[in-house]
């Protein structure tokens, strides 16, 4: 059974049809890559999973819900959590902090507020080291460098525990080296979570995705392995203009 | 425990010292001295309750004093039946009302009186707050539906006379008599009352900036639209602290009705609303504790040198609030943090002074 | 009905000055997004430049206007550059800073000038009224009407026909491509600024021969004005003026059914509720996004 089922999924931005009639299944476990040119519709696509964006048909199904028409809150409680393409960090909050906010499977307000601000523990401590930040924890996030940052946009989604994360470009400005450690970090974290994943990278995409989905004009181009990718006559087409 | 909330608990017993022993000692426990105190004693509780919602969560209430107005009004009411007897209160005869108006009965009871002017005042804000934050209202729209709400609600304060006594507000109270105990507000006791009101207020503020809670309205400040994608009902955050907040000021306003023995229109002014604006920016918007000394301080001065400059302690105030919102907008405790980081650490790393402004939100659809 | 169609005349006049001042508020806050809490105080300095005008130099109102124009622009533009400039990062700073400069140039004219009414007589030339059976329109309020038209017109030109109009839209699409370009924002920002400041100042002067000048006559007004740039919707001028008419009518109206305090609690609710449910104005252009 898969943990999330898109069908039909549609939107229009003013006469532009951004995404226009996705179908696909993700299951449980799964990473799946979303590939395409610019304008393809793969942020958007990431958009309308996680509520940032209301479709204008379709539907999608989350663990049996549906949930197209729910708040992004409400979506973020049943377990999708989010990282953007810009790094988006509370800058003004500490590394701590930043983490501890993230840690929501409790987002209620009585909760909230017969809980101390940050707690330390165990599991905290180890995504700090998974992530390399463990000495900068009382740091203000808006000191980290770039590469920094995204590390620690990563670290508060495993903190946030989502089964399902979307992750846009979540390499973008990193090094060789950085990219390879993200790649390891999403390999093991598909033990437990679902990860749908827009890349460029393709030596990246090609160490972490179990699937890869080519979008063009807001609609599905190609589906299958990165060996069937690789030899799709249409995705050669669409990418190289022949 | 971490140094924030340490030092919060340092500043909070060096402040409690100096109100509670300081005073009173400087004034050799002069009722009538620590009487005008009192009053700023009172205000600091409503500045403190605005840096709960401006600074913490980036909420520019400018409605604020007409949440404390209502508190007002309350305490007055429940002075004004004891002060008319059997009586209707003097006005009423004179705009011609001849029966007790509806609302104005359960005011005879003090423990409603304490409770409705908690409890009303916070009603209130949070339904203003269900009404913007539902609708993702953000930013200066914050600002100027809570500005248009007060001008609206005290011209209706003062068109309605026979209920409010209009322009002139509610003079000629009663002393308040609390469970069998007289206040006579030119006392040392009832200085104390106060001030022991005001450490509540902050003890149960800096306890809500330090839960999980006011992280996450730090977080809001900052980037509400990244906190609903943690699972957080923003909206439903912003309204919490709105009622608290303005709950807090309607308590303030009790007490102040109290010190004052009336209660006015002007207390809901828009110039009374941005003097509560104007002592929390001095003080810091980002620390209750900052923001009740900014309070005090500022109505210190104004009690020392409107006296001295009776006509231009307006723009002293004025000058004042523009350099502190263009060159210090974190306030006293802003300089104090800075200078205590400084001591600290190296002198490199100050990137700091950072706006606080929650940009407008872009998605104002729906 | 001849009450109403006398108020329906006043509430076109009481219309085309709100006018005036709601498109200068209206521009600074379509180009710069400051919501100018100082407005009412650039009408109440034009107000007392009349009234100093005619006291000092024997000039009439009409005379007059050009100065006040440059005058109350030229303190808008210092203001701009000394102040408002530093605080484009933090908008609800500015609505803050604003307020202050408010409480500043109200102070000032009150130390400097007193706070007794003062009186600015008409211009002789229009005096009298024109009578249409019941309905009696003063000669004033007629030249103020075509007045407010003359000035739409010229803004509507300014931004349309001119080189400054076109850098001015310019900034306001795209601040970052527009210096690219090399206009500078910065002085797009300074002359619009002062621009709207000096129709502040315009209006301050037409009312003076309306009402008595006041050192606090702005602050009711820039709650109108703000009413109507908000009902307007931003960057449209032609939304500003309908509905200053919408609103200076509803006003003048709503006084003859219910009284004038709680004409004034319903504009006020009527702010609120638009706020709410139609963040863009009534009149919502496509320009700005």
């Amino acid at each position: 059974m898969s943990q999330l089922q898109v069908r039909d999924l549609q939107v229009t931005f003013g006469g532009l049809r951004a995404v226009d009639g996705m179908d696909f299944d993700v299951a449980q476990g799964e990473i799946l890559c979303l590939l395409g040119p610019n304008g393809a519709g793969k942020s958007t696509t990431l958009d309308l999973i996680c509520g940032k964006t209301q479709p204008t048909g379709g539907s999608i199904r989350f663990q049996d819900t549906e949930i197209s028409r729910m708040l992004e809150f409400q979506r973020a409680r049943l377990g999708i959590g989010r990282k953007f393409q810009v790094p988006s960090v509370y800058k003004e909050l500490t590394v701590a902090e930043n983490l501890s906010v993230a840690r929501s499977m409790k987002p209620g307000i009585w909760h909230a507020l017969t809980h101390p601000a940050i707690r330390r523990s165990s599991k905290m401590q180890d995504i700090l080291d998974l992530v390399g930040l463990q000495d900068k924890m009382g740091e203000p996030a808006g000191n980290l460098s770039h590469g920094e940052t995204q590390w620690l946009e990563i670290a508060m989604l495993i903190a946030q525990d989502s089964r399902l994360i979307l992750m846009d470009e979540p390499t973008a400005g990193m090094t060789i080296q950085e990219t390879e450690r993200t790649a390891r970090i999403f390999r093991s974290l598909s033990a437990n979570h679902t990860l749908i994943v827009v890349e460029h990278d393709m030596s990246f995409v090609r160490t972490v995705a179990d699937r890869i989905i080519v979008m063009n004009q807001g609609s599905k181009l190609a589906e299958g392995t990165i060996q069937e990718i690789e030899a799709n006559e249409a995705v050669k087409t669409a990418y190289l203009g022949h | 425990m971490n140094t924030k909330l340490s030092y919060d608990i340092i500043g909070l017993t060096l402040f409690a010292g100096v109100i509670l022993f300081g005073v009173p000692a400087l004034f050799s426990y002069d009722g009538f001295e620590l009487n005008t105190f009192s009053r700023y004693l009172s205000l600091a509780i409503v500045s403190m309750a605005l840096a709960l919602s401006w600074g913490t969560t980036g909420l520019l209430n400018l409605g604020q004093a007409a949440t404390f107005g209502m508190g007002s009004y309350a305490m007055a009411m429940h002075l004004k039946l004891k002060a008319s007897g059997d009586g209707l209160p003097d006005f009423m005869g004179w705009n011609n009302v001849e029966t007790l108006p509806l609302i104005w009965g359960p005011f005879q009871s003090l423990t409603f009186t304490l409770l409705a002017g908690l409890l009303i005042p916070a009603a209130v804000g949070g339904l203003i707050a269900i009404f913007m934050f539902r609708a993702r209202i953000a930013g200066v729209f914050v600002a100027i539906i809570t500005l248009a709400f007060l001008v609206a609600f005290q011209l209706l304060v003062i068109e309605q006379q026979g209920l409010t006594g209009g322009q002139n507000g509610l003079t000629g109270l009663a002393q308040l008599v609390l469970f069998g105990w007289k206040i006579d507000i030119y006392s040392v006791s009832f200085y104390y009352m106060v001030g022991g009101c005001l450490m509540a207020a902050l003890i149960f503020g800096l306890y809500l900036t330090h839960s999980k809670f006011g992280l996450v309205l730090r977080a809001i400040r900052e980037d509400a639209e990244r906190t609903r994608y943690f699972g957080y009902n923003v909206a439903n955050y912003q309204t919490v602290i709105f009622c608290i907040s303005a709950g807090l000021a309607g308590w303030a306003g009790m007490l102040y009705a109290l010190v004052l023995e009336f209660a006015s229109p002007t207390y809901m002014s828009v110039s009374f609303s941005l003097a509560i604006v104007i002592w929390c920016a001095v003080g810091g918007r980002e620390s209750v504790l900052a923001a009740a000394v900014g309070a005090i301080l500022v109505n210190l001065a104004e009690g020392r040198l409107s006296d001295v400059f009776v006509e231009g302690w307006h723009m002293i105030l004025g000058v004042m609030f523009l350099v502190v919102v263009m060159f210090m907008p974190r306030g006293i405790y802003g300089l104090l943090v800075d200078a205590g980081r400084a001591l600290r650490r190296k002198p490199a790393s100050t990137k700091e002074a950072l706006p606080f402004d929650t940009p407008l939100n872009p998605k104002q659809e729906s | 009905m001849d009450v109403v169609f006398n108020q329906a005349f006043a509430g076109l006049s009481i219309a085309s000055i709100l006018l005036i001042i709601a498109l200068g508020l209206a521009i600074i806050y379509g180009t710069m997004g400051v919501i100018n809490l100082a407005h009412g105080e650039f009408v109440m300095l034009g107000a007392y430049a009349t009234w100093a005008l005619q006291t000092y130099a024997g000039l009439g109102v009409v005379t007059a206007l050009p100065l006040v124009f440059v005058a109350v622009a030229a303190v808008g533009w210092i203001i701009e550059k000394v102040i408002v400039q530093r605080l484009y990062t933090r908008p609800l700073d500015t609505i803050l800073a604003t307020w202050g400069i408010g409480i500043i140039l109200q102070q000032a004219v009150r130390l400097g000038v007193g706070a007794d009414s003062r009186f600015v007589s008409g211009p002789h030339w229009l005096s009298g009224n024109i009578e249409i059976g019941a309905l009696v329109m003063s000669n004033y309020r007629l030249f103020v009407i075509a007045f407010s038209i003359m000035v739409l017109g010229a803004t509507w030109l300014l931004m349309t026909r001119t080189e400054f109009g076109m850098k001015l839209r310019a900034v306001i699409q795209n601040r970052g491509i527009s210096e690219c370009y090399g206009i500078e924002a910065k002085n797009v920002y300074s002359v619009t600024f002062a621009y709207g400041a000096g129709l502040a100042g315009i209006a301050g002067a037409l009312i003076t021969p309306l009402f008595s000048t006041i050192p606090t006559m702005g602050t009711g007004l820039v709650v109108d004005a703000f009413l109507v740039v908000i009902v307007g919707g931003l960057g449209s001028l032609m939304g500003t003026a309908a509905a200053a008419l919408l609103i200076g009518e509803v006003t003048a109206l709503f006084s003859i059914v219910i009284n004038d305090t709680l004409g004034r609690i319903a504009v006020l609710a009527g702010i609120i509720l638009l706020i709410r449910f139609r963040p863009r104005g009534l009149f919502p252009s496509d320009i700005r996004h």
